[in-house]
């Protein structure tokens, strides 16, 4: 934060002064901070609002005359939002339906990609655009149809069927074979010579070289599923098989804005996982997020 | 008949080829395209959730669309979304991305700062902004107040629901559409800046005649993006508003839960996703057509 107080600081000794040219250097150097300043204010005030109310007292947030900080430093609304409702159960689905999804998703994409980048064979420019299709058909188009399914599956109320309708990727394929495509051949070829077989040279010579990109579409695919909202509210219905966000959404409904203290606490447990992890891997976060594009 | 060795190797790669797409085209087929094949068959059929009797309409449902007040409202609703948010968030984006895609002091930081929103889950988003927009106690209304200025009951006013619920999605979008925008600056010469600084060009002329050229391809994608992020909206009418007050935020694909869910209507809401899908493959294709032509490739 302290980069931030800069600007000030510098630009106080140049008001002062006669110097117009240094004032006008000072201005220029720091004018995207005054444009950049308030909008990221904007920004993290939400964020800002969500912890605060978190650690207020419930009289608080009603009371107008109540200052924007607690009082009291008052953690008693942790415990609190955590009794109300099984967030252990709830954080294990999460991360069981994510890494279900993830694990799916590598295989599938890892075996297609390949298949698409090095391989010849009948229909596979037909294929490939049915596979990139698909990116234009998310599940918020197709869950009438796709839930009908799933009951049939006999898999409503049930872990797989938050993970089944995510296992096939596009996206996810296109993005494997670019990469797969910049491996040279000559790489392949001594790896063959060695007595390697497609398998072999899949994994000992393409995979290690195309981490990056696997690493990228993971980062990207944990943070699509883990925060699935409609898909999963439309297929389970008991407290076994919920993930997170629906857990968050049924206290929100249940609370009905009564108690925004708890629900707050509720929501920086929610919240916290991916904001923990994002801080920790920034810089592989916002590369993944830069060059990989969409889900 | 001879086989020959070429012939063989070529069949055997075939073959291996389709084995490893095997597993994908399995779960795109069913959860994919089966979906879509079912829900045009269920378009002209009475289908209701959980009965086991299809009935042949014909077009009915499709004739149904045009007296449908409420279907016309939320196409409405969701072409004024899709137009607005999509634009406002992708110039905002673009105008952060040119500020930060210099040495700034603070750039992580700030780049955290606006990025941060994509990483919160819709549903916890959309509560946080029914708690800011909250007619009495919420802290927007609050500072409306401070300010001498009128306080809007936001979520609760027909009119401002909707514009509320977008300028949510643009704080959540814009920092995600900034990355890929920054990406794309990085790659963007130097010396093209230097030159037309030095012959005396504006900062907003080079803006319009150097980088939005040159970034163009990246815009281009990042206006694709955004038409299928737009589908979420669902998370936050069904978070906020469930569509209300007066179906002022009822989208389609709010509707269509709403008619497969609650009405229990299965081929009417199938009529409306085919919708759905229409809307936005003809946005997709229309931006191709438009854009797709134009967009400058570096380099290519």
């Amino acid at each position: 934060m302290a980069t931030l107080q800069d600007p000030i600081e510098m630009a106080a000794p140049a008001f002062s002064g006669p110097r117009w040219r240094s004032l006008r250097k000072v201005i220029r150097a720091n004018g995207l901070h005054a444009l950049l300043l308030p909008l990221m204010l904007l920004w993290i005030s939400p964020l800002v609002w969500i912890v605060v109310t978190s650690l207020k007292s419930r009289t608080e947030v009603f009371d107008p005359n109540a200052g924007f900080l607690p009082a009291v430093l008052n953690f008693s609304n942790y415990p609190a939002a955590l009794a109300v409702a099984p967030f252990g159960t709830y954080m294990l689905n999460s991360i069981l339906a994510t890494g279900g999804i993830l694990l799916g998703e590598l295989i599938t994409i890892t075996l297609a990609a390949y298949a698409f980048a090095r391989l010849n064979f009948p229909g596979k420019n037909i294929l490939f655009t049915l596979f990139l299709l698909q990116i234009m058909f998310p599940i918020y188009a197709t869950f009438i149809t796709n839930f009908l399914t799933v009951r049939e599956l006999g898999l409503v109320n049930s872990l797989p069927a938050l993970v089944v309708p995510f296992i096939a990727s596009g996206y996810g394929t296109f993005m494997l074979r670019q990469a797969f495509r910049q491996v040279p051949t000559e790489l392949a070829d001594a790896a063959r010579l060695d007595g390697c077989g497609h398998f072999g040279i899949l994994w000992h010579v393409y995979l290690p070289l195309v981490k990056p990109t696997l690493i990228a579409f993971s980062i990207i695919a944990v943070v699509t599923h883990w925060n699935d909202y409609m898909w999963p509210l439309l297929v389970t219905n008991s407290e076994q098989v919920r993930t997170l966000p629906i857990g968050l959404g049924l206290l929100a409904k249940s609370d009905s804005g009564a108690d925004w203290t708890r629900l707050m606490a509720a929501t920086v447990v929610v919240v916290s996982p991916l904001l923990l992890f994002f801080v920790v891997f920034q810089r592989r976060f916002v590369d993944s997020f830069m060059h990989a594009g969409l889900k | 008949m001879v086989i020959s060795p070429a012939f063989r190797a070529r069949f055997s790669e075939a073959a291996l080829a389709y084995c490893l797409l095997l597993p994908s085209l399995v779960f795109l087929a069913a959860f994919t395209y089966w979906p879509i094949v079912r829900s045009i068959y269920f378009s002209f059929h009475d289908v209701m959730l959980g009965s086991d009797k299809i009935f042949f309409l014909g077009l009915e449902n499709y004739e149904r669309l045009w007296t449908d007040k409420l279907f016309w409202k939320s196409l409405g609703n969701t072409v004024f979304y899709t137009l607005i948010t999509i634009p406002c968030a992708i110039a905002c984006a673009l105008l952060l991305a040119v500020a930060l895609d210099s040495k700034l002091r603070g750039m992580t930081f700030y780049r955290s700062a606006f990025f941060y929103p994509v990483m919160i889950p819709s549903v916890a988003a959309g509560m946080v902004w029914v708690f800011l927009y909250a007619p009495g106690y919420g802290p927007i209304n609050s500072a409306l107040a401070a300010l001498g200025l009128p306080k809007v009951e936001w979520l609760y006013d027909a009119r401002w629901a909707l514009p509320a619920i977008m300028f949510m999605s643009i704080w959540k979008y814009s920092g995600y559409f900034m990355l890929i925008l920054l990406a794309a600056l990085q790659l963007v010469p130097r010396d093209l800046y230097e030159a037309a600084k030095l012959d005396g060009v504006s900062a907003w002329h080079r803006l319009i005649h150097i980088t939005i050229p040159l970034i163009s391809p990246t815009l281009y994608f990042v206006v694709i993006i955004g038409l299928l992020h737009s589908y979420q909206i669902f998370d936050y009418v069904y978070v906020m508003t469930q569509g209300g007050p007066a179906d002022a935020t009822n989208v389609l694909t709010f509707y269509i839960y709403q008619n497969g869910f609650q009405y229990q209507d299965i081929g009417y809401a199938s009529t409306l996703a085919n919708i759905l899908l229409l809307f936005v493959g003809g946005l997709i294709g229309l931006i191709a057509l438009v854009f797709g032509r134009r967009v400058h490739y570096l380099g290519h």
